[in-house]
């Protein structure tokens, strides 16, 4: 099997294309929009059979995706921070449906003030709408997770929309060798969708997304979203298995790397991971015993699979690239919940909070978190949490400040 | 890991310039990773784009911040700090620059401890290098100073990342691209692979405590006005709209009305002036002057005269 | 037009109130247009900006605007206008700001907001009667993200999402009649490469209340595919050739300001523009061409029959 340069929203694209996807609604956004553009072109030179309507927003976009999963074709969205949010509302909306469709996320900050740079507080704000998440560190996941969602997302036992994420500008814009699957063995591993009950049809009454009255009705259909998005969990792996074995390439719902032996490990999501690991790689040399544990799957939650790789640790820095102000990283707080209440000696948390809009987290730095996390784990005191931040970008600010708040400044000629 | 990384404005092809070295080196059985990297501005703007290529597979991500090899699509760059072409340039990175000027001129004015190497404008024929095959030319260059990929292997990715364009189009981008990788020839080689980290200790990243400061400095506002003009859009221009005062007829409201970026003021006489620190040479104005009054100047001849004392 | 400080050319602004340094491209027809109206609505202005293009106008710590300026979202600016303006009022009524401190609330947007996702808040703010002036630069497109097709986009045009070989198949939105059909108290078409008549609009707005339209047509080199340098050229193409009506709407009625006494072939505004160039190579399409000229011939004859333009 050969491998393509690709960017991780071709790859998106791609991922799409494999599954056979027949309905595309769709909404510009930076740095999702090659993903459609891509998709646009295959349609219209012939090489793909969907159909693609662009919205006038996100909110309609992720209706029409629901709307049209419920009648029954196989579904396929992108979108990016501003616009997922402005389709939350339908995000929540439609996984109630109980309507499977997958929808690609490029993370993007979010405003205020509005940038266009990588973090995950979008994809975060999506994480209690009973939407799946994959979380992708490479292009090649970007494509294989796409087809893993179709799978999951279409399982009678679960049956729920699927977000698979990846990060702006370091995997939408950033190109990868690529293996792309072939199309035969993608069908054979994703057969087109059957819909079971789903679909409105002339003879067949369907009252669909009816209204509730009282607390009892609506705690059971709420609860049966959450049940059948901890089935996900039961049923990941087996649908994992069938594409390591198809495909040759390992789709796990927690990865990690040189953890074995580690003492301290690294907890990230998304493509920064991969960054945590060539720090792994240099601490290794200095003879550090240090790893990362990367959970690709946030929803459902695989606390199972966390715990056992986070097993005998003494010290982990749960990395964030996102702020729940008023709290801290969503990460951390997720992490320290699943430890809670385990075996044996539990290892102390170092919470650190870097790369928030677009900002890089360098190779020092990792090096500095697997010390500050040595270091507690030594004291066995969690340090206090931090933000990534330098004395010159403090200095940057101060200089962009004297600008902002210089009343009155004004500079014209002649 | 080799580490390679572009420069050049808007429009100018650096992208692909990337991508073209990027196949190649994947098509030479490196793993690979390339991006361009945009910011806010414009057609025009500093862009840059870069290449990693190993043996192995590539974890690290982001800008590369301590280059192998930096490659300048235009020469005006260099002068730009905004631009930051210089930025991790240290004792074993390999620069090249598309110039018209001498090496030799290069190495002095720069003072680099690594190779300093110029793409020649003149171009293969010596009737200048057109803007739209520098970067595959540059992407050849690379190839050959890095010595481990193939003039072959930079001719299909030229086809592969052109695909869809006429062949002719294809065909002088591939001839530019043998042209400069012929001119490296001499130099094959001289860009090492760097080590995956350096070597020795592991410098303290600085970070520093944020400390709380009150909304009414760390909201997102500026409180004043028309600070736009700090910026300099000027630097975006490669033509320069020059106004031959003996042929104006002084009907400022054309000229400073259609100017889209209202950078044309009148002075007391009623002349027009155009402020070069933000015309973004779009040339609206030469268009629309009735009297074809404006004169469009290449930015390189027009800073030249200034620094010899000329036209300010 | 009645009582106008602009009555030629020489009286338009000498001196510019937006600042430069701002991060549109190199010959950006919106911003032609905005750098015109700013110099005649001016500084006692705050400016309520849906995503697009000119969000990038105020990038911290850098803005163009000697007036306010608050960036708000792509769906909900004209929202954003009325609880600003609502607010001046309250405070104004309490007397804890003066009249002289008081501002116009300005809505400016791209097409796609406006034509699209924003056309909701639009239509309710113009129903409540709110003061305040609504910018629409028109590139025709989602510019901003690399100009996919948006409500505004031409009949035939290629965009990001349309590059088959006859473009758009859509057709663009009528704006200017959806205000109408509101009853504000004003609505104008205008372009930059027209600054007198474009003055002259910008003044009439500003000397009225309630919900005013500017629409204004801006040539985009980026997403139009043209050379920067005839941006102008192509705004004055859009005018001779009639694809551009420059027309007002005041006191109920549609006048048309500056209607051409005979206008050019379509083609010569489309064959300009890149995004057009599907229609003249490798062949002309003469089906998509006709029908194009067809489109602006029946929209000019259906103005005559209601007695316009008489101007
Ligand atoms: C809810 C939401 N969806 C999508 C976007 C991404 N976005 C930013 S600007 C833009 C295009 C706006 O088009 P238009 O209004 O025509 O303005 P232009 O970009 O052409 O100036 C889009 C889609 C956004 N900011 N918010
Ligand atoms: S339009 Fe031409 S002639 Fe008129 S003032 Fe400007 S430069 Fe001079
Ligand atoms: S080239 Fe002319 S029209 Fe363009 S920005 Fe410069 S002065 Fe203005
Ligand atoms: S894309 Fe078009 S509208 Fe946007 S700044 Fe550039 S020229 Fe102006
Ligand atoms: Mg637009």
């Amino acid at each position: 099997m050969s491998r393509t340069m690709l960017t991780g929203n071709v790859a998106a694209a791609w991922g799409a294309r494999l599954a056979g996807i027949e309905y595309l609604p769709a909404f510009p956004i930076t740095p999702q929009t090659e993903i459609i553009e891509t998709i646009s072109r295959w349609i219209e030179t012939g090489e793909m059979d969907c159909r693609m309507t662009t919205l006038e927003s996100e909110h309609s976009m992720v209706t029409a995706a629901g709307a049209a999963a419920a009648a029954g074709v196989r579904v396929f969205t992108a979108t990016s921070s501003q616009g997922l949010l402005y389709g939350m509302e339908m995000l929540y909306t439609t996984a109630g449906w109980r309507a499977p469709f997958v929808l690609v996320n490029v993370s993007r900050g979010l405003s205020s003030p509005i940038t266009l740079e990588p973090d995950h507080n979008d994809i975060l704000a999506a994480r209690d709408s009973g939407f799946l998440q994959l979380h992708c560190a490479t292009c090649q996941e970007v494509l294989d997770g796409v087809l893993v969602a179709y799978r999951l997302a279409e399982d009678e036992r679960v049956r729920l929309p699927v977000i698979v994420n990846m990060d702006g500008f370091h995997l939408s814009f950033t190109r990868e060798p690529v293996e792309i699957t072939d199309a035969a063995a993608a069908a054979r591993f994703l057969p087109p969708f059957d819909p079971g009950n789903l679909g409105f049809r002339a003879g067949a009454p369907l009252s669909e997304a009816v209204a509730v009255l009282g607390g009892s009705p609506y705690s059971y259909f709420r609860y049966q979203v959450h049940l059948a998005a901890l089935n996900a969990e039961a049923v990941f792996p087996s649908i994992a298995g069938e594409f390591h074995r198809a495909f040759g390439r390992p789709f796990p719902a927690v990865e990690t790397y040189r953890c074995d032996d580690a003492e301290v490990v690294f907890v990230m999501m998304g493509s920064f991971a991969t960054k945590a690991k060539a720090a792994v790689d240099r601490l290794r040399e200095a003879g550090e015993a240090v790893g990362l544990v990367r959970p690709v799957m946030l929803r459902p939650f695989p606390s199972a699979a966390l715990r056992e790789a986070l097993a005998g640790k003494r010290g982990i820095a749960v990395v964030d690239q996102n702020l729940s102000p008023g709290r801290g990283g969503v990460l951390h707080t997720e992490i320290s919940a699943a430890l809670q209440g385990c075996a044996g000696p539990s290892p102390v948390l170092a919470s650190f909070v870097g790369g928030l809009g677009g900002r890089e987290i360098a190779s020092e730095e990792f090096c500095e978190m697997a010390a500050v996390a040595r270091r507690a784990a030594a004291e066995g005191r969690a340090p206090e949490p931090r933000l990534l931040f330098t004395e010159a970008e403090r200095k940057e600010m101060r200089n962009l400040q004297a600008i902002a708040l210089a009343r009155g400044a004004r500079e014209r000629r002649p | 890991m080799y580490r390679i990384r572009f420069h050049g404005r808007g429009g100018q092809g650096v992208k692909t310039a990337s991508r073209i070295l990027g196949t190649a080196f994947f098509l030479s059985g490196f793993e690979v990773q390339d991006a361009p990297r945009y910011g806010a501005e414009r057609r025009g703007a500093p862009i840059f784009a870069y290449v990693r290529a190993d043996r192995r597979p590539i974890h690290e991500r982001g800008v590369i911040r301590d280059p192998g090899l930096v490659l300048v699509a235009d020469e005006t760059l260099v002068a730009i700090s905004a631009a930051s072409v210089l930025e991790g340039v240290g004792a074993r990175t390999a620069f090249l620059v598309h110039s018209g000027e001498e090496t030799q001129t290069w190495r002095d004015r720069l003072d680099l401890a690594g190779p300093v190497v110029t793409l020649p404008v003149a171009g293969p024929h010596g009737e200048g290098l057109e803007a739209r095959y520098v970067g595959a030319a540059c992407a050849a260059a690379a190839a050959c100073l890095a010595g481990v990929v193939s003039l072959g292997a930079v001719e299909e990715a030229v086809r592969e990342e052109l695909e869809g364009l006429a062949d002719e189009v294809i065909a002088r981008n591939r001839e530019h691209a043998r042209w400069a990788y012929g001119l490296m020839e001499p130099l094959r080689g001289c860009v090492e692979p760097d080590p995956a980290h350096p070597a020795g200790p592991i410098p303290p990243p600085g970070w520093v405590e944020l400390p709380f400061e009150d909304a009414r400095v760390s909201a997102p506002a500026t409180h004043a006005g028309v600070t736009s003009t700090l910026v300099k859009t000027g630097l975006w221009r490669t033509v320069r709209p020059v106004i031959e005062h003996a042929r104006c007829r002084g009907c400022w409201w054309v000229c400073g009305s259609l100017c889209p970026d209202g950078v044309i003021g009148v002075d007391e006489a009623g002349r027009p002036w155009i402020d070069y620190d933000h015309c973004k040479g779009c040339m609206v104005c030469l268009s629309q002057c009735p009297n074809r009054a404006i004169d469009a100047i290449p930015e390189r001849d027009a800073r030249g005269a200034e620094s010899a004392g000329g036209e300010k | 037009m009645s009582e106008t400080r602009f009555r030629t050319m020489k009286d338009l602004p000498a001196a510019h109130l937006l600042g430069t340094g701002t991060a549109m491209c190199a010959g950006c027809g919106g911003l032609e247009a905005l750098h015109q109206i700013y110099d005649i609505l001016g500084e006692k202005t705050v400016f309520i900006n849906a995503a697009g293009c000119m969000t990038l106008l105020a990038i911290y710590p850098y803005t163009p605007f000697g007036g306010s300026w608050l960036y708000s979202a792509m769906a909900s600016a004209p929202a954003g206008a009325q609880g600003v303006r609502d607010a001046l009022d309250i405070l104004l009524s309490k007397g804890r700001i003066s009249p002289e401190e008081d501002l116009t609330a300005v809505v400016l947007t791209g097409d796609g907001s406006a034509y699209g996702m924003g056309l909701s808040a639009a239509s309710g703010t113009i129903e409540r009667g709110l003061d305040f002036i609504y910018v629409c630069y028109d590139n025709e497109g989602y510019g901003n993200t690399g100009q996919q097709h948006s409500g505004a986009t031409p009949h035939g045009a290629r965009t990001s999402t349309s590059r088959g070989r006859s473009g758009f198949p859509g057709f663009k939105k009528d704006l200017f009649a959806v205000w109408v059909s509101h009853r504000p108290s004003y609505a104008a078409t205008v372009v930059g490469s027209e600054p007198l008549d474009l003055a002259r609009k910008i003044e009439k707005a500003k000397g009225l209340r309630g919900p005013r339209l500017i629409l204004a047509l801006a040539p985009c080199p980026t997403g139009w595919d043209f050379d920067p340098a005839e941006a102008a050229r192509i705004g004055k193409l859009a005018v001779e050739t009639g694809v551009w009506p420059l027309k007002e709407y005041f006191d109920g009625r549609v006048t048309f300001t500056r209607a051409p006494k005979k206008r050019l072939p379509v083609e010569e505004y489309l064959e300009v523009q890149g995004r057009f160039a599907h229609l003249f190579h490798p062949r002309r399409n003469e089906v998509l061409l006709g029908d194009i000229q067809a489109q602006v011939d029946a929209a000019w004859r259906e103005a005559e029959s209601q007695g316009l333009p008489e101007k």
